[in-house]
C-alpha cells in the first residue's frame, strides 16, 4: 500500500483519491517501473500483464488532505485492449494499492475498457469516475473563449456522438451558438444541425471542436484557412497538416493551481504523460474534485454524462483553484493571439 | 462464419441490449441491418465497448480484428495491397459477411473502410459462430 511518505513530497498525507493509468508504450512501461524499482519492467523481461505488476506511480494533489495516488497498470494499449476483463482485474488490484480512498479516476484507455469504467465501478465500494465531466468542462470553457475572441456564433462538433460531444453540443446550443454535428443521432436536442459526416459539418465553420475519443477523421484540407480547432481527441482529429493559418489547440488542458503538489515522481509523470510540467489534463482532476466535494456518485461513468454534472463539476473545480486554459503542447496559448487583424 | 437465417430471440435480445448500452440508444433503435457507423453513430471506442459487453453477455472471447484475420486467412495471403483490398480479399469478406449487400464490396475498398460495412447482424452472426464453436469444443 502507498502508506509511506513519497520522496520529495513534504507534509504527506494518505491519499483520498486515486487515478489509474496504464503504459503508453513498452518504453513507458519500463519507466513506470522506476519509482518502485520494478527491475523486471525496467529491464523489459516482464511485460506488465501479471497481476503483481501493478504499481504505484506518484502522488499529486493540493495538500491539506486532498492528495491522490496515481497507480499504474503497466500494460501497453495493445495488451490492455486484447483482454478487457484482465485489464479490469488489474485495475482493481491497482486501486487497492492506494489504500482507502473516496474516489477513483481513470486515465486514457483505463477510462475506456470494461464499459468505460462501469465494470470497475461494479467491483469497488467507492465512486469511479471516468474523466468525461472534467474533459467536457475544460473543453467547453476553452471553446467559449475561442468563440468570444473570434466573435463566432457557429461551431462544428466532430465526434459528436461521444458522451463529451453530446454534452458540449447541448451546452453550446443552449448558449445560442449554431452547432453543426457530424452525425444525425447527435442532433436529438436543441438547436443543433445534423450533418452527414465530418466533411459536411466543418463546411464554412471557423471553429471546430474535436470531441471524439480517437481522432484521425478530418482531412486537413477540409479545414478552412484561418479556422481554430479545439481538440481533445488522441490522436488529433485533423489528419495531415492544415493550412498554415489554422490554429490547433489542446482543449482539455488545465492550469496548475497554486499549491499543486507532486514531488519528483509526480513531476516526471506530468512530463512523460504528455501534460508537460505546468498543466494537467482535465481527467486527472476529476477524482480529486469528487473526493474533495464529498459527492458519493461519479460525475461521469459509462456513457452517462449530463450537462448538470458538467456544470457542478466545473463549479467545484473552480472553487478549488482549477482553471482551463488553451494550450499548444506543453505551453499555454494566450487567447488574445486568436484576435484577427483588423 | 455461418449465416444464421433463423433469428434466435434470446441471443438477439442480448445482442440488442449490448449495442444499446454501448451506444447510448434505446433497444428498439438497434436493428439487425443497422450499420454501426452510418446508422448508429458508432465510433472506434464504441466498437471496444460493444465487444466487451458481448463477451460478458455470452461468455465468449471475440478476437480483435477477428473478421479481418479470418478474411486474410481465407484470401491466402493476398488480402490487400497498399491498404486496398484485392479481389481475393473482397471475395473473402463477402463470404464472411453475407449480411452485407454484395454491391457494397466495391473495387478499391480500403482496409480502413471495412468497419463501415459492419451491421449489427455482423456481430450477431459472429456471436452465434463463436458460441457454436465453444459448444463443439465442449462436446469434443
Amino acid at each position: 500500500m502507498l502508506d509511506k511518505q513519497p520522496a520529495g513530497l513534504v507534509g504527506y498525507s494518505p491519499p483520498t483519491f486515486c487515478f489509474v493509468v496504464h503504459a503508453l508504450s513498452r518504453l513507458h512501461r519500463g519507466i513506470m517501473g522506476v519509482p518502485s524499482m520494478r527491475m523486471g519492467l525496467i529491464g523489459q523481461w516482464r511485460d506488465g500483464t501479471a497481476m503483481d505488476d501493478v504499481l504505484p506511480v506518484c502522488h499529486v494533489g493540493l495538500g491539506g488532505g486532498i492528495m491522490g495516488a496515481v497507480v499504474g497498470v503497466p500494460m501497453t494499449p495493445t495488451d490492455l485492449l486484447s483482454d478487457q476483463q484482465r485489464a479490469v482485474d488489474h485495475m482493481v488490484e491497482a486501486v487497492a494499492l492506494a489504500g482507502p480512498v473516496s474516489a477513483v479516476g481513470l486515465g486514457s484507455l483505463c477510462a475506456v475498457v470494461g464499459g468505460r469504467g462501469e465494470a470497475l465501478a461494479s467491483r469497488l465500494n467507492v465512486p469511479v469516475t471516468n474523466g468525461g465531466a472534467a474533459t467536457a468542462w475544460a473543453l467547453l470553457a476553452n471553446v467559449r473563449t475561442v468563440l468570444a475572441q473570434r466573435g463566432e456564433r457557429r461551431v462544428a462538433i466532430i465526434g459528436s456522438r461521444s458522451p463529451i460531444g453530446l454534452a458540449v453540443a447541448q451546452a453550446l446550443a443552449e448558449d445560442g451558438i449554431h452547432v453543426r454535428v457530424d452525425h444525425r443521432r447527435a442532433a436529438k436536442a436543441g438547436d443543433v444541425e445534423a450533418c452527414s459526416g465530418p466533411l459536411e459539418a466543418v463546411e464554412g465553420c471557423q471553429v471546430i471542436v474535436g470531441c471524439g475519443p480517437t481522432g484521425g477523421v478530418l482531412p486537413a484540407d477540409a479545414v478552412s484557412p484561418g479556422a481554430v480547432v479545439v481538440d481533445v481527441a488522441i490522436p488529433s482529429t485533423v489528419v495531415g497538416r492544415p493550412h498554415g493559418s489554422v490554429v490547433q489547440l489542446a482543449g482539455e488542458a488545465v492550469a496548475l493551481p497554486p499549491g499543486w503538489r507532486r514531488g519528483f515522481w509526480g513531476w516526471l509523470y506530468h512530463v512523460l504523460s504528455g501534460y508537460g510540467p505546468s498543466q494537467v489534463f482535465a481527467c486527472l482532476i476529476e477524482p480529486l474534485v469528487l473526493a474533495a466535494s464529498g459527492r458519493d456518485r461519479p460525475y461521469s461513468l459509462g456513457r452517462a454524462l449530463t450537462a448538470a454534472d458538467v456544470t457542478e463539476f466545473g463549479q467545484q473545480a473552480e472553487a478549488l483553484g482549477f482553471k482551463p486554459r488553451l494550450a499548444q503542447g506543453w505551453t499555454a496559448f494566450p487567447p488574445e493571439r486568436l484576435l484577427l487583424d483588423g | 462464419m455461418s449465416y444464421h437465417t433463423q433469428l434466435d430471440a434470446a441471443v438477439w435480445a442480448k445482442v440488442q441490449d449490448a449495442f444499446a448500452a454501448a451506444l447510448g440508444l434505446e433497444e428498439d433503435e438497434v436493428e439487425l441491418d443497422s450499420k454501426l457507423i452510418e446508422d448508429l453513430g458508432a465510433e472506434s471506442l464504441d466498437f471496444l465497448d460493444i465487444v466487451y459487453r458481448l463477451e460478458r453477455a455470452f461468455d465468449i472471447k471475440i478476437p480483435r480484428g477477428g473478421i479481418e484475420s479470418s478474411a486474410q486467412e481465407e484470401a491466402g495471403g493476398t488480402y490487400e495491397v497498399d491498404g486496398i483490398l484485392t479481389d481475393e480479399g473482397l471475395s473473402a469478406l463477402k463470404q464472411l459477411m453475407p449480411e452485407v449487400p454484395t454491391e457494397e464490396f466495391v473495387d478499391g475498398l480500403r482496409v480502413t473502410e471495412v468497419p463501415e460495412l459492419f451491421r449489427v447482424a455482423t456481430f450477431y452472426n459472429l456471436v452465434c459462430h463463436l458460441m457454436a464453436q465453444a459448444s463443439q469444443e465442449d462436446a469434443g
